[in-house]
Formats: structure tokens, C-alpha cells, sequence
């Protein structure tokens, strides 16, 4: 190296001490003003005085026994009462149902091969073997519904270990799987005539946040595609369909969910023939995804209005056909652009399926409402069960969203 | 009107490849193209130039069909383009298009962006389309590039994988709206490279473009645009040296 080089290099110096460290973050990010520095007292203040209440409150007062009392009603409602199940216990269905999901999980482990699918996978499994060992003696909790529930752990490394051996890891073999599953799932909770161990059980019984997962995942399957569908529709050339859509989708979100819900027990049984499978959960989950499907319409219509024409000029210009240009190029792209608002919805579908209970059903909320109301001594500990549902709603929807913001971020490699 | 006037398609030259006659568009009210008529042979390389808002770009999209003209005849190689969808589609498959602003598909990778309409239209094997598209890749000078997104691509690498994405179907005819408009300088060449090759090569070119230097070396014809008709053609020597409308004297004084 002359000398000359290196005279002319340029220096390369560390940044500043202050700029560093945790000392220069706390100074970049929290005191870099004054009233950053107001606001930082401020909010520090009012935390610790929260988490001490808070916590005193949750720690040293609350009386959770409520939550372990109405225990297995939590999860599945009536469904395993005497009415519904007479002389036998039905819960190893719900549960058999979980197994199912969560050998899934570990089969789109297997195929991701790691990252959010693995956490996902993981949490729901242990999660579910967890609650096995859980201290109290569960009402409806004996030793066969522990055991089921630690089965959820040889059930994820089952699936994991079939699709990392076998030709079914695939994504579109889980996803023709997943179907099967639901459908499986349905026909394991309603039960068989004349099948001893299949008892069927009828769907006012069905309750509890199985009821609220079932809907949503029914809401959020259907609504995909029927949204689509319509989003498609509005922007049709075909002036007939585009009205038809414009109305189906106005009418829908026009109109609250509470009301179309009173407005089913009414119009479904006019609308469908008589052989229809006519009961309160078909009527909802139609509603909801009804409902849905036109909100998701407007989504993503927006995904659509917000790509560049040039996209499907240059498709078309390729020469690929108006249906494989809006499949391979409009589509993905749009939808890619509105995870946000899509993934929003599904969460507050997720939510709205407490609204049942209008119709009659026994969802996680209603059916500890109705606890506590048929049982006043607990009229106190009203609260610890209400904190515990929020929760439980929380865990569900903050995994959606966590779910969401992955999804985004592995898809924006393209975007930059 | 004389008796047996021959009509166009007997008009038509075995190698005439795109032929327009008296070409009219509207664009509602505001008449775009305002009779066209010119012919153009096979392997012929023109370059159409003229102020901004003249119908260029308007004029080379009623070639493939993105936009529709309202009167007037136009053949594309041999099939009348009219609002019957085959002719569309057979003419699409034989006439590449490269954009000003490149319009890549931003979700799929470079390799997809080649592969999708040879293996969706054409229904070549998947093989077949990869390895078809390394060979463009490669003439076109970017064959790492293949795994990708085109976001992860200078402009001058975007637009040599537009032109190698047209080129995947084989097309008889390439169009190129502007190509390197939208370039820093340090990447025009490389384009204009890549379409230099592609005109020895053979190819019958449509080029909107500025850039004389490329025309006064490529072209076998220019064609002077002004308010949606074509003022003057003729071979780039006559045009540089001698042209004899003002208003193409007037334009060639501005941008040269
Ligand atoms: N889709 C359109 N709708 C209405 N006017 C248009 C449209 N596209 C182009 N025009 C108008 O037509 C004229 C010619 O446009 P264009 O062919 O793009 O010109 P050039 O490419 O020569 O700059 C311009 O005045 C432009 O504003
Ligand atoms: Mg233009």
C-alpha cells in the first residue's frame, strides 16, 4: 500500500459515545425534549402505579376459583351434560378434534420448516398438553380427558414426522387436509345415529369457545372466497353482476350483525329447501360469513383499485387471458396489499361470534353469564371470570395478528 | 369507386407484417389519431419520434390491442385486429411489448416473471420455460439475477428482464414504448445494447425513443409524430440531414 493511499483514506470512526448503548437510545427516545421527558415521567409514573394495583389485585384479592368451577363449560359450553349426552362423557370429541388440529400444526411445521409456524405449532401443542396438569379438580377433568390432553403432543410430532417422511407434506396437501379435518370435526361433534360412541349431540348444546372457533373459522374460510368473488364482481364489465354485487355487498354492511342474525331464524328457512340441514349454527355461520364476505369484498376491491395499470396491461400484452391475469397478477398483489385491514376483520369477526347468544346459543360469553347468573354466590367473582374471558380473547386475537405481521413481512421481500 | 378495386388483405405483401390503413382513435371526444397509415416489413426496425402527447404511445398500443381504434384497418401479421377475442389473443402471443416504466410483476421473482406466460399461454413444459428463460437472461447479460425480485434490480437490470419476459414468447414483433425513459444515463446503454443485439438479430421493431444516436445507427425508418399524424418517414440519414417537414426541422432543432 503507497503511502499516498493512505494518506487519502478516508477516516473511519465510531459514532459518538453518546449515541450508543442504552444510554443513547434512552436519550434519543425518551428525553429527547422536554415534553418527551414530561411524557416519559409521566407514563413511567402511571405503569408502576398500575402493575402495583394491578397486580396486588390480581396476586393477593381476586378469587379465581370461579374460572376452574365452570371449567370444561369454558371450552366446549353444554355440550357434555346429561341432556345433550345422555350416559356417556362426550368430551373426548372436542378433544379428538384438537388432536386433529394440532397433528396439522405439526405437519405445516414440518413444511415451513421453522419461523412463526413452528411457534404456532408449538404454543397450541403445549398449551393444550399443559392444561393437563393443571391443579384443580376440573369438573368433567378426569383421568381420560388428561390423558387426551397430553396426546396433543405425541399428535403434533405424528404430523410433523408425516409430512417430513411421507408425500403428503405439501402445502396443498394440508390445505385439501384442513378441509377434511373441518369436515371431520363436524361430523365427530354432531355425532352419528346408531354409532355407540358417536351419540349425536344437537347444536344448541354445542357452546362454549368451541362454538365461537367454529364460527369463526366457518366465517373466515367462506368469506375468503365469496369476498373475492364479489370484489370481482363489483368491477365486472357486466353491468348486471356489478349491480348485483353492489347490492349484496351494501345490504350486507348495511345492516348489523345482530340484526341479520334475528333476521335468519326468520329468512334462512325461507330461503333454503325444507331437507337443508335447518339449525341455529348453520343459520349463524351463514350470517356471519354473509356479513363478512362483504366487508371483505371492500377490502379487497381497494387492493385491486391500488395496482398499477400497467400491471395487467403488461399480463394482457403477454397475452395471458383476462381470468389467468386477474389469478396470477391482479389478485396475489392486491390481496398482499391489504393484509392489514383483512387480517383486522377476521379479528373482529373472531369477536362478533359472541353474538349468538341473540339467537339462542351458549357462546364462551353467554355461557358464563348464564354461571353466574344461575349461581349467585359467585355474583362476586364476576369479574376475575370476565378478566379471564377478555383474556382468552386477547391470547386468540393477538395470535392473529402476530400471525399477520409475519406474513407481511415475509411477503414484502418482493416490495422494497 | 372503380370496379374490382382490390380490397386490403389483397393489398397485403407477403412481408408485410403490420399494415395500417387511415388508423383514426378517440380518446372521448379528444381525436388522438387522427388517420394513420403506414406499413411495416419484416425485420424492419423503425423508430418513432415527435413531441409529447402526439399519439405515440397510443399509436403502438393499438398494435397489440391495448387500446381499441375506431376506425381504420389494422393487420397484424396477416389477421385483422377487430373485437373478435381470438385475433386478440393470437396477436397478443406474437407481439412483445416493453414498457417505459418496465411494469415487472413485483410478487414473483425474475425467473416467474419469465416463465408465466410461455408455461399459461404457450403450455411449454416447466422445464423447457427455464431453460428458455436462462438463455434470455444470459442475452440479455443478467443470468444471476434469476432468484430475484425485480425490486432487488436497478432499472437498467428491470428492463433487460422486460425485454427478455417478451422475448419468452417468441414474438414476431417487439414493441418499446419509451424503453429508456425512465433510466439514469449510466443505464441507458445497457438497454440499448440489449435491443441493438435484438435488431441485428432480425427482429421487426417498433422503438418510441429520444435517442437519436441509437436511431441513426439501428433504424431503417423513423417517422416524425405531430398531433396524431405521421408528419414525415423516411431513413434516418434523410431525416437527420435532410428533413423536409418545419415542423420535424423545429423538433430535431429542440432536443438535439
Ligand atoms: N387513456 C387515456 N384517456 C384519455 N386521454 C388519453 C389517454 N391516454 C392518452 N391520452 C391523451 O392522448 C394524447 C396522446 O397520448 P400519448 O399517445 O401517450 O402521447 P405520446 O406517447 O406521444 O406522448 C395525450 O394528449 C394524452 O393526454
Ligand atoms: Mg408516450
Amino acid at each position: 500500500m503507497s503511502a499516498n493511499s493512505v494518506l487519502s483514506a478516508p477516516l473511519i470512526l465510531p459514532p459518538p459515545r453518546t449515541e450508543t448503548g442504552m444510554v443513547g437510545w434512552m436519550r434519543a427516545n425518551l428525553f429527547s425534549s422536554w415534553h418527551n421527558s414530561a411524557m416519559t415521567v409521566v407514563a413511567t409514573i402511571s405503569l408502576v402505579l398500575a402493575l402495583w394495583f394491578g397486580l396486588g389485585w390480581i396476586l393477593l384479592e381476586a378469587n379465581w376459583a370461579v374460572v376452574p368451577t365452570l371449567g370444561g363449560r369454558i371450552i366446549i359450553g353444554q355440550y357434555n351434560i346429561e341432556a345433550a349426552c345422555p350416559g356417556q362423557n362426550c368430551f373426548w370429541r372436542p378433544q379428538a378434534a384438537l388432536l386433529l388440529i394440532t397433528a396439522l400444526l405439526g405437519m405445516a411445521w414440518a413444511v415451513a420448516g421453522g419461523g412463526v409456524t413452528k411457534r404456532i405449532a408449538l404454543v397450541v401443542g403445549g398449551a393444550a398438553a399443559a392444561f393437563a396438569f393443571l391443579p384443580y379438580g376440573l369438573d368433567q377433568m378426569g383421568l381420560d380427558v388428561r390423558l387426551l390432553l397430553l396426546a396433543n403432543l405425541p399428535a403434533l410430532a405424528a404430523g410433523w414426522a408425516l409430512a417430513r417422511y411421507t408425500r403428503l407434506g405439501s402445502a396443498s396437501w394440508i390445505a385439501i387436509l384442513s378441509v377434511i379435518a373441518f369436515i371431520l370435526t363436524l361430523v365427530l361433534l354432531r355425532g352419528i345415529p346408531g354409532v355407540p360412541l358417536l351419540h349425536p349431540v344437537a347444536v344448541i348444546y354445542w357452546g362454549g369457545l368451541m362454538l365461537n372457533l367454529l364460527l369463526a373459522v366457518a366465517g373466515i374460510a367462506l368469506s375468503f372466497p365469496v369476498g373475492i368473488v364479489l370484489a370481482l364482481g363489483r368491477r365486472s364489465r357486466l353491468q348486471v353482476v356489478k349491480l348485483l354485487c353492489i347490492v349484496f355487498i351494501e345490504t350486507f354492511r348495511g345492516v348489523p350483525l345482530i340484526t341479520l342474525l334475528f333476521m335468519s331464524q326468520v329468512l334462512v328457512p325461507l330461503a333454503f329447501p325444507e331437507n337443508f340441514p335447518q339449525n341455529s349454527l348453520v343459520r349463524a355461520a351463514i350470517v356471519i360469513t354473509l356479513f363478512s364476505s362483504a366487508y371483505m369484498a371492500e377490502n379487497i376491491r381497494g387492493g385491486l383499485q391500488s395496482l398499477h395499470p400497467g400491471q395487467v396491461e403488461a399480463a394482457r400484452a403477454l397475452g395471458l387471458p383476462g381470468w389467468q391475469t386477474t389469478l396470477f397478477i391482479s389478485l396475489p398483489q392486491a390481496i398482499r396489499n391489504v393484509i392489514p385491514p383483512i387480517v383486522g376483520q377476521f379479528i373482529s369477526l373472531f369477536k362478533d361470534t359472541s353474538l349468538v347468544y341473540i339467537i339462542g346459543m351458549l357462546d364462551v360469553v353467554e355461557i358464563s353469564r348464564a354461571f353466574i347468573q344461575g349461581n349467585p354466590e359467585y355474583l362476586a367473582n364476576a369479574k376475575e371470570l370476565f378478566i379471564f374471558l377478555a383474556l382468552v380473547f386477547w391470547v386468540f386475537t393477538y395470535g392473529m395478528s402476530y400471525v399477520s405481521r409475519r406474513v407481511e413481512q415475509h411477503l414484502g421481500v418482493g416490495e422494497r | 369507386m372503380v370496379a374490382n378495386e382490390p380490397t386490403i388483405e389483397q393489398t397485403i405483401e407477403t412481408d408485410d407484417i403490420i399494415v395500417c390503413r387511415d388508423v383514426h382513435k378517440w380518446f372521448g371526444d379528444f381525436h388522438v389519431l387522427r388517420g394513420i397509415t403506414t406499413t411495416i416489413k419484416k425485420g424492419e426496425v423503425v423508430v418513432v419520434f415527435g413531441p409529447s402527447g402526439s399519439g405515440k404511445s397510443t399509436f403502438i398500443r393499438t398494435i397489440n390491442r391495448l387500446e381499441e381504434h375506431q376506425r381504420g384497418d389494422i393487420f397484424v401479421d396477416g389477421i385483422a385486429l377487430t373485437n373478435d377475442t381470438r385475433n386478440i389473443d393470437a396477436i397478443r402471443r406474437d407481439v412483445g411489448m416493453v414498457f417505459q416504466s418496465f411494469n415487472l410483476f413485483p410478487h414473483l421473482k425474475v425467473m416467474t416473471n419469465i416463465t408465466l406466460a410461455p408455461m399459461k399461454v404457450r403450455k411449454l413444459p416447466a422445464k423447457q420455460a427455464v431453460a428458455q428463460a436462462m438463455e434470455l437472461l444470459e442475452r440479455v447479460g443478467i443470468p444471476e439475477q434469476a432468484d430475484k425480485y425485480p425490486a432487488e434490480l436497478s432499472g437498467g437490470q428491470q428492463q433487460r428482464v422486460a425485454i427478455a419476459r417478451a422475448l419468452a414468447m417468441q414474438p414476431k414483433i417487439m414493441l418499446f414504448d419509451e424503453p429508456t425513459s425512465a433510466l439514469d444515463p449510466e443505464m441507458i446503454k445497457e438497454v440499448l445494447d440489449a435491443m441493438r443485439e435484438l435488431a441485428t438479430s432480425g427482429m421487426t421493431m417498433i422503438v418510441v425513443t429520444h435517442e437519436m444516436g441509437f436511431a441513426k445507427e439501428v433504424a431503417d425508418r423513423m417517422m416524425m409524430f405531430d398531433d396524431g399524424v405521421i408528419v414525415e418517414e423516411g431513413s434516418p440519414e434523410q431525416i437527420f440531414e435532410a428533413p423536409r417537414s418545419d415542423r420535424t426541422k423545429l423538433f430535431l432543432s429542440q432536443i438535439l
